[in-house]
């Protein structure tokens, strides 16, 4: 009775919320769910067979999949670390200057976060294609053995790492920033009564005051890493014979050039899994500090 | 209180409905009678990838790629008595056709009429997507069009594409380039696909490498290899067919790992190792290579007939500098020349909606016999005697792609998977110029994996299932 009465009194609130909550069902839960459901499906334009675990097995027992995890948890090892910790760097080298420098400094690690992720990696295919770009031919004009950036096994994962940490690390700076000249002057200025080196104020004060954005930036980076494709599809294909294939592109080519959409699903919800796993302790360590 | 809470829910309630009534689609076939004239109003999406530019020539003005169907369709919409027909063209990009078709397929909306060659769809009709054309097929078409073409376009028992137009595939070589690298023996006439045999083609490539004047051709190399995608592999086929590969076996399966086999892999590995192609074929599209070739850097590269007509418009109109370019065949051990074509034509999807099937039915018939519009087949190769015929003495090359035509292979195979076969061959010569794989792994590999691509597409496919 009581509780009939409670809903009756909070029904305009229910009412306002529920555009929201239908959004997010039928645009997050719905998908998510689908996309579960599809991988245990062999799916063939107007038929649908149930196969089980299936795609999932083939999915372990295919080495392109197997390199392509690889390649993917290399990737978000090396551009999290690189960006948070050259961000890091930056930050605090610059955060207590000038406040127009400071902005310059922004401004220009900001630039190619702005720009489209296809110009960006157009631009990097200018400069490194083997045949017509600007840096091999540079190298072949100063005498140098023409080095092929994109098509050497062992080279080619450093250089998108590279170039992805570079579109990305101007993110990383503004927070880091941001974050750094939000700590109480106090603090610094205790320090300098004590006469503590810069390298100690930046490992007992900025680093662990700045931990909250260092989560957020690592969250973020995480994710969008995991999801790495523009630059692969755009820069290498994948290649040379699979050696820069990632999960999202493995997925992009199952789902839309092989047409299997049980397999692409497959590989989402491994995805999916993978994301929530890395996601839910630091986003706990987040609210903990709270 | 209670009518300010009656309101709030009742606007709430309200906003719920609009975005509802926002995310309902509208149908393209109401079936009602909102038409001219009190017919049934239909409405049909042609596709198309990027062919020829202009109704009839690229020359026209505002010539575009679209053209032709805007022509075409404007046309039917007069003339059609059944129904007030409205028929949308739109061009989509050749390397995102696979996606956008799988995409609205799985979604259960594909575009109502597609134009392609026919190699990249026929793993539609083995899927089930396509109606089959029999019945828009007279006689007299098949007495026009030759028993090859039509034989491009039957998968099992049934047609499934209109064949309109061919595009032969050949080599395009820089006569310029070879004259100031002393080459002048090689050079064939202006309207002759020049034949060269293996040996005299190495001994091209290496004088091309030694003989270039620098000064002129700054960065040129002798011929294009590229392995970045599966765009233009077809070349990449032809390739491994120069040692008398077959590619094929009787039951529809790879047969590329054998002694021919390997010898093209090798033949591959070390024109790319000695330096006679452009370097980092790994990393290099087929576009990258076109463009090369088109700004001198490079003496031989691909080209087919519409390809090779762009280069030329491109060179009338100024957009890249102009120099002498000719067609040559793809060398063999044997002699013989190595040569595929690419028949282009309509299909149609399945959009499970019999009126537009119908009318879909009609405008490719339309567009592919009307006498008139078959003449823009004068922009590929026509596939239609009486069409060659009116327009061979305009384009004296018609009669050398009809010369070569004996010694075209099917490089599909007409096989199931074809689509996804294509993204295992690229990776493998990705490996081999790497040195990542020898010539005998990539051959075995190749084979291996690509007979389990045709494996499972035999299982799926509905024509090898009937």
């Amino acid at each position: 009775m009581i509780k009939s009465k409670d809903i009756k009194k909070n029904l305009t609130g229910y009412a306002f919320i529920m555009p929201q909550v239908i959004l997010f069902l039928i645009f997050m839960v719905y998908p998510i769910i689908e996309g579960i459901r599809l991988s245990l499906y062999k799916i063939n334009y107007k038929t649908e067979t149930f196969v089980g675990l299936k795609n999932y097995r083939d999915l372990f027992n295919d080495p392109v999949f197997v390199k392509s995890t690889l390649n993917t948890i290399i990737f978000v090892v090396f551009i999290v670390g690189l960006t948070v910790a050259f961000g890091l760097f930056v930050a605090s080298a610059v955060f207590d200057k000038d406040a127009r420098y400071v902005s310059f400094i922004r401004g220009s690690y900001y630039i190619p976060v702005m720009v489209s992720m296809v110009v960006m990696s157009m631009v990097w295919n200018f400069l490194l294609n083997p045949a017509n770009g600007l840096i091999p031919y540079l190298t072949q004009q100063a005498g140098f053995s023409s080095v092929n950036f994109l098509g050497n096994k062992a080279i080619v994962k450093p250089v998108i790492i590279f170039i992805t940490f570079a579109i990305n690390v101007g993110q990383a700076i503004i927070l880091y920033i941001a974050a750094m000249i939000g700590i109480p002057n106090d603090l610094f200025e205790a320090a300098e009564v004590e006469g503590v080196s810069k390298f100690h104020i930046i490992r007992k004060i900025l680093i662990p005051l700045v931990k909250p954005t260092t989560i957020y930036i690592t969250i973020i980076n995480i994710i969008a890493v995991l999801k790495i494709f523009v630059v692969i599809q755009l820069l290498t294909g994948g290649g040379p014979n699979n050696a820069s294939s990632t999960l999202m592109y493995y997925l992009y080519n199952n789902a839309f050039k092989y047409n299997r959409l049980g397999v692409a699903s497959a590989v989402g919800v491994i995805m999916f899994a993978i994301t929530l796993l890395l996601s839910v302790p630091q986003l706990r360590a987040m609210f903990k500090e709270d | 209180m209670l009518k300010k809470r009656f309101l709030a829910t009742i606007i709430a309630l309200s906003l719920i409905l609009s975005l509802a009534v926002g995310c309902s689609s509208d149908k393209k076939n109401e079936g009602g009678s909102g038409g001219k004239g009190g017919k049934d109003k239909v409405e049909i999406t042609v596709m198309l990838t990027p062919q020829w530019k202009g109704v009839m020539d690229a020359s026209e003005e505002g010539a575009d790629f679209d053209s032709f169907f805007k022509e075409a369709a404007k046309r039917f919409e007069e003339e059609y008595k059944e129904h007030d027909v409205k028929i949308n063209v739109e061009v989509v990009a050749g390397d995102q056709r696979d996606e956008l078709l799988n995409v609205s397929l799985n979604g259960g909306n594909p575009p109502d009429i597609f134009y392609e060659s026919i190699f990249a769809m026929g793993d539609y009709a083995h899927r089930g997507a396509l109606v089959p054309l029999n019945d828009i097929v007279d006689d007299e078409s098949k007495k026009d069009i030759a028993q090859n073409y039509w034989e491009n376009v039957t998968f099992g028992d049934d047609i499934y594409f209109y064949p309109f137009s061919h595009m032969p595939g050949t080599l395009v070589y820089n006569a310029d380039m070879f004259k100031d690298a002393g080459l002048e023996e090689y050079i064939g006439a202006e309207t002759e696909i020049k034949t060269w045999s293996l040996s005299e083609y190495e001994e091209i490539l290496n004088k091309l490498k030694k003989d270039t004047p620098k000064d002129k051709y700054s960065n040129a190399y002798p011929m294009s290899l590229y392995a970045l995608n599966n765009q233009g592999d077809t070349w990449n086929l032809a390739y491994l067919k120069m040692f008398g590969n077959k590619l094929y076996g009787e039951d529809s399966e790879l047969v590329i790992d054998d002694a021919s086999g390997v010898k093209a892999m090798e033949w591959l590995k070390k024109i790319n190792d000695e330096g006679l192609t452009n370097p980092g074929a790994e990393s290099v599209s087929s576009n990258d290579a076109n463009s090369m070739f088109q700004n001198q850097k490079l003496g031989v590269s691909f080209t087919n007939s519409v390809l090779y007509n762009n280069i030329l418009a491109d060179m009338k109109d100024g957009k890249v500098p102009a120099f002498d370019a000719r067609l040559a065949n793809i060398p063999s051990e044997s002699g013989d020349p190595i040569t595929f074509t690419y028949v282009t034509g309509a299909a149609l999807f399945d959009t499970g909606d019999e009126t537009r099937i119908k009318v879909s039915k009609d405008f490719v018939k339309f567009f592919s016999t009307d006498p008139e519009l078959v003449k823009a087949s004068k922009n590929g190769v026509p596939v239609r005697t009486s069409v060659a015929e009116e327009f061979k003495s305009e384009n004296p090359l018609f009669a050398a792609y009809d010369e070569n035509a004996k010694y075209m292979f099917n490089f599909t195979g007409n096989v199931p998977g074809y689509s996804e076969l294509r993204q295992v061959l690229y990776p493998e010569l990705q490996a081999l110029y790497t040195g990542e794989k020898t010539p005998e792994q990539a051959a075995k590999d190749y084979q291996s994996k690509g007979n389990e691509v045709i494996k499972s597409a035999k299982e799926d496919s509905v024509i090898f299932n009937k």
